[in-house]
C-alpha cells in the first residue's frame, strides 16, 4: 500500500476545550476524579512490524455473547475487561455501550474491533502475528482512578504474558 | 509496550496525553470507517502502522480521510 500522508494535528485550542470538558464532567458526573497523565510514557518500536505480535484493545464495549455484558446502567462506569481470543467467531461479538451508536459495530465488528483486518495484515506479511488474546473494555468511566490504578496494569500484564509487541487502541 | 490509538475526540486525547494518536473525523462507533468496507479499514490501519514506524516522540496526527455519508449520532 502507498504511504498515507499524515500531518500533525493543529492543536490550537484543544487544551482549552479539554479544560472546559473536565469542568463539565466534574459538574455532571458524581464521583468524577480527573487525572492528567505526565505525557512521558513513550515506548519506541524496536523491531519491524513484520516481525511483531499485535494485539487489539478496544473500549467499544466488545465482549462475547457468553461473557458478562458490561455494566452500563450506572453512572459509575465499569472498569472490568473481557479477554477476546484471537480465534473468536466475529458473529459471537456483542457491543454493550450506551455512549455511542453501536449499530455499525453490530453490522461489522471490524468498525471498532478490526480482527479480520488484523488477520489479513498477518496473511500479507505486513504484521508478524496476531496476539492469541485481545482486550475488550467499556469506555464510559467518569472516574479514571480504577482505570489507571487497576485496569491498565491488569491489561498490560495480560498482553505482556502473551508476549505482545504492539497494541492497537480503538475507541467506540 | 508501544501503542497507537485512534482518537474520536481530539480535545480529550490531547488533554490526557497519549504516545501516538490519529484523529479520525468519523462518527462515533466508526473509528475504522463504515461497515463492510475493508479497503477503508485497511487505509486507517495502515496509517496507524505508519505512525508506529515513524514517530520518535509523542505524536498526534490527523487522518486524511473524510466521512461522506455523515449520519447523526443518536
Amino acid at each position: 500500500m502507498d504511504r498515507i500522508p499524515l500531518e500533525r494535528l493543529d492543536a490550537t485550542g484543544l487544551q482549552a476545550r479539554y479544560d472546559d470538558w473536565i469542568v463539565f464532567i466534574e459538574r455532571s458526573h458524581h464521583g468524577s476524579n480527573p487525572r492528567i497523565n505526565g505525557g512521558d510514557a513513550f515506548t519506541r518500536v524496536t523491531k519491524p512490524l513484520s516481525a511483531s505480535r499485535v494485539a487489539l484493545v478496544t473500549t467499544a464495549g466488545a465482549h462475547l455473547a457468553d461473557q458478562t455484558p458490561f455494566h452500563v446502567a450506572t453512572v459509575a462506569g465499569d472498569s472490568t475487561h473481557r479477554v477476546l481470543p484471537d480465534d473468536l467467531d466475529p458473529s459471537d461479538l456483542r457491543f454493550t455501550h450506551t455512549h455511542y451508536d453501536t449499530s455499525s459495530a453490530e453490522q461489522d465488528p471490524n468498525c471498532v474491533f478490526p480482527i479480520d483486518r488484523l488477520h489479513e495484515l498477518v496473511e500479507s506479511g505486513r504484521l508478524g502475528s496476531a496476539s492469541p488474546v485481545h482486550i475488550g473494555m467499556m469506555g464510559f468511566n467518569p472516574d479514571p482512578s480504577p482505570i489507571q490504578d487497576d485496569l491498565a496494569p491488569r491489561v498490560a500484564g495480560i498482553l505482556a504474558d502473551a508476549e505482545v509487541d504492539v497494541a492497537i487502541m480503538v475507541p467506540g | 509496550m508501544p501503542t497507537v490509538t485512534i482518537s474520536m475526540r481530539p480535545d480529550v486525547t490531547f488533554g490526557v496525553r497519549v504516545p501516538r494518536a490519529a484523529y479520525a473525523r468519523f462518527p462515533h462507533g466508526n473509528p475504522f470507517g463504515e461497515p463492510h468496507r475493508p479497503e477503508q479499514h485497511h487505509l486507517v490501519f495502515e496509517a496507524l502502522l505508519q505512525l508506529l514506524e515513524e514517530a520518535d516522540e509523542p505524536t498526534f496526527v490527523e487522518l486524511p480521510f473524510r466521512w461522506r455519508r455523515w449520519k447523526q449520532w443518536l
